[in-house]
């Protein structure tokens, strides 16, 4: 039987009285995160699917155990809006919300979970009993992360105990983390997404280091936390935080490293990154599908390094570039364009389909379009992709011909299908598109009419007719 | 058509070109209505790009620690009131 092929996998590698978390300044042993997390275990509703929407670190970990303990699959939604929550919920209907703190919209069972502040009395005092580390199934299906639609229906992507593991290992290898030396990593991204959940959450387990807490959102928050930490320490982040921080002008901790995923790094704000944090700025590549599968160091101008382990093919009927490994049971197609190169190197040649990436959400520009055109009011319309600029997050924008409606209305009827990444801004008002002959509508057309607009002083709205 | 005052005009303003909100003049922002989600339909990547603005502008980092954080977002109106008292 194929199950018999892999052995139960430990939780985490920490000794009993090792770090695994900081949190308040205060650094909680394996062995007490593990007694914390047998209680809340004991304690969880008898449901197969907790959705975990802990918003401390910690506290996600808690919970990210827990529900592996009790035998039940962790939820991770895209996003923390009540709506994407309970569109999950409908297809998942034996599930609980895991929370640590208040969520009064949610019109789902939840279970609230506290956790006594742990002080550094208490890690002195060791008062809690040793506990053998638990193993969990390969085959157990851990969590089923989401990847956000932009039609408002999250696509499921689960994934086993084991196959987690092995994924976090490439990872652990490919960025040189040792099980034995002391390392902390501080993370600005959310542990429910793929690329957070692996460096934040699992990364620790698997490496014997010990997780931040706290989630540093604005650049002072970032600066203040590293600042907290004595000896090695790591940043996870993105580039719209390296961005923020570079331009922010604050004097920062130096960090050994800084990871970088979630949407293309542009070179010129890896070099600028690399200076304020007196580290290298090193990227991931990867998909909620797979997971990380590959790095570089930007500002070096280096092709991507696929890990260790992974080979990539092409899929000679659907033009897919696939990843592979022997761990998969399939291979995994990526919606990029690759061009392979020798020993395990990759150039990213663009996306080859109409997806389009903002802050590490996805959308369809075709799913997009359709919904604009079917607002009533609408005679024609285009939402586009403008030219990125390197200063700033590049958002997408729309030109309507809807003299009846006013932008905000038209706002108003697309923030009931779409993500906020995704609202058009600025939705231009036009008296028609810069269609061809044809009725084509050229991306060079658009640009064109894009520079004129953006260029002219702002045009005096239309009254709406409801005024 | 919304009365704001001098203070949430300018901030108004700020908002409108940090974040490409070409579409809308200051007057349209409620200034009691929610900027995030509901409102005007802002983000997180919106948050960081307008705490970048404010600190430029207004000589003052922003914290998300601060148990106020989720409060100063809430409304024009009270990061109009946050950044008045935070000003250098």
């Amino acid at each position: 039987m194929r199950f018999m092929q892999h052995s139960p996998q430990p939780l985490f590698e920490h000794a009993a009285d090792q770090p695994i978390a900081l949190r308040s300044g205060c650094a909680i042993t394996a062995n007490t995160f593990l007694h914390h997390a047998l209680a809340l275990a004991s304690e969880l509703p008898e449901r197969h699917y907790g959705i975990n929407l802990c918003e401390d670190r910690y506290h996600f970990l808690i919970g990210f155990a827990a529900i592996l303990l009790k035998g039940q699959t962790n939820l991770l939604p895209p996003s923390h809006s009540a709506k994407t929550i309970q569109s999950i919920a409908q297809r998942y209907d034996d599930c609980y919300c895991l929370l640590d703190h208040d969520f009064s919209e949610l019109h789902l069972p939840q279970h609230r979970f506290s956790v006594p502040e742990v002080t550094a009395a208490d890690v002195l005092a060791q008062d809690v009993p040793a506990h053998d580390i638990p193993r969990i199934p390969y085959q157990h299906i851990a969590c089923i992360p989401f990847t956000s639609g932009s039609t408002g229906t999250p696509n499921p992507n689960p994934k086993t105990w084991g196959r987690l593991l092995k994924v976090t290992k490439l990872i652990q290898h490919a960025f040189a983390i040792a099980n034995d030396q002391p390392l902390t990593i501080v993370a600005t991204v959310p542990p429910q997404h793929m690329y957070g959940l692996e460096t934040s959450i699992l990364l620790p387990l698997v490496s014997g280091s010990c997780m931040y807490s706290g989630r540093p959102f604005y650049p002072e928050d970032v600066r203040q936390a590293l600042g907290s930490i004595d000896g090695a320490k790591i940043l996870i982040t993105t580039p719209i935080h390296l961005r923020a921080c570079v331009q922010a002008g604050l004097s920062f901790p130096a960090v050994d490293f800084i990871i970088s995923a979630t949407a293309p790094l542009p070179v010129e704000l890896a070099e600028q990154a690399e200076q304020a944090f007196s580290s290298k700025v090193l990227e991931i590549y990867g998909c909620t599908e797979f997971g990380s599968l590959a790095n570089r160091r930007t500002a070096a101008g280096d092709p991507w390094r696929l890990f260790d382990g992974l080979w990539l093919s092409e899929d000679q009927a659907g033009g897919d570039f696939l990843v592979n490994a022997d761990f998969l049971d399939a291979p995994v197609a990526l919606s990029d364009q690759i061009e392979i190169l020798p020993r395990q190197r990759f150039r990213l040649l663009g996306r080859k389909t109409d997806m389009i990436n903002i802050a590490g959400k996805r959308a369809s520009m075709a799913d997009l379009n359709l919904k604009l055109l079917a607002i009533p009011g609408i005679k024609d319309g285009v939402i586009f992709y403008p030219e990125e600029k390197a200063d700033t997050v590049t958002r997408v924008a729309a030109f309507v011909v809807a003299p009846e409606l006013t932008p905000q209305q038209i706002l108003q009827e697309l923030k009931q299908h779409f993500d906020a990444a995704f609202l058009p801004r600025p939705i231009f008002q036009v008296s028609e598109l810069p269609r061809e002959k044809s009725g084509k509508l050229p991306r060079k057309n658009l640009l064109t009419l894009w520079k004129q607009m953006s260029q002219q002083p702002i045009q005096p709205l239309k009254q709406s007719t409801a005024d | 058509m919304h009365k704001l005052s001098p203070q949430e005009l300018e901030i108004a303003q700020l908002i409108i070109t940090t974040l490409g909100l070409e579409d809308i003049q200051a007057s349209d922002i409620d200034p009691q209505e929610p900027l995030f989600n509901e409102g005007l339909g802002l983000d997180s990547i919106d948050a960081l790009e307008l705490a970048l603005a404010i600190s430029k502008k207004y000589g003052f980092q922003l914290r998300s620690d601060d148990d106020k954080n989720a409060q100063i977002f809430s409304s024009l109106r009270a990061l109009s009131e946050h950044i008045e008292n935070n000003r250098s």
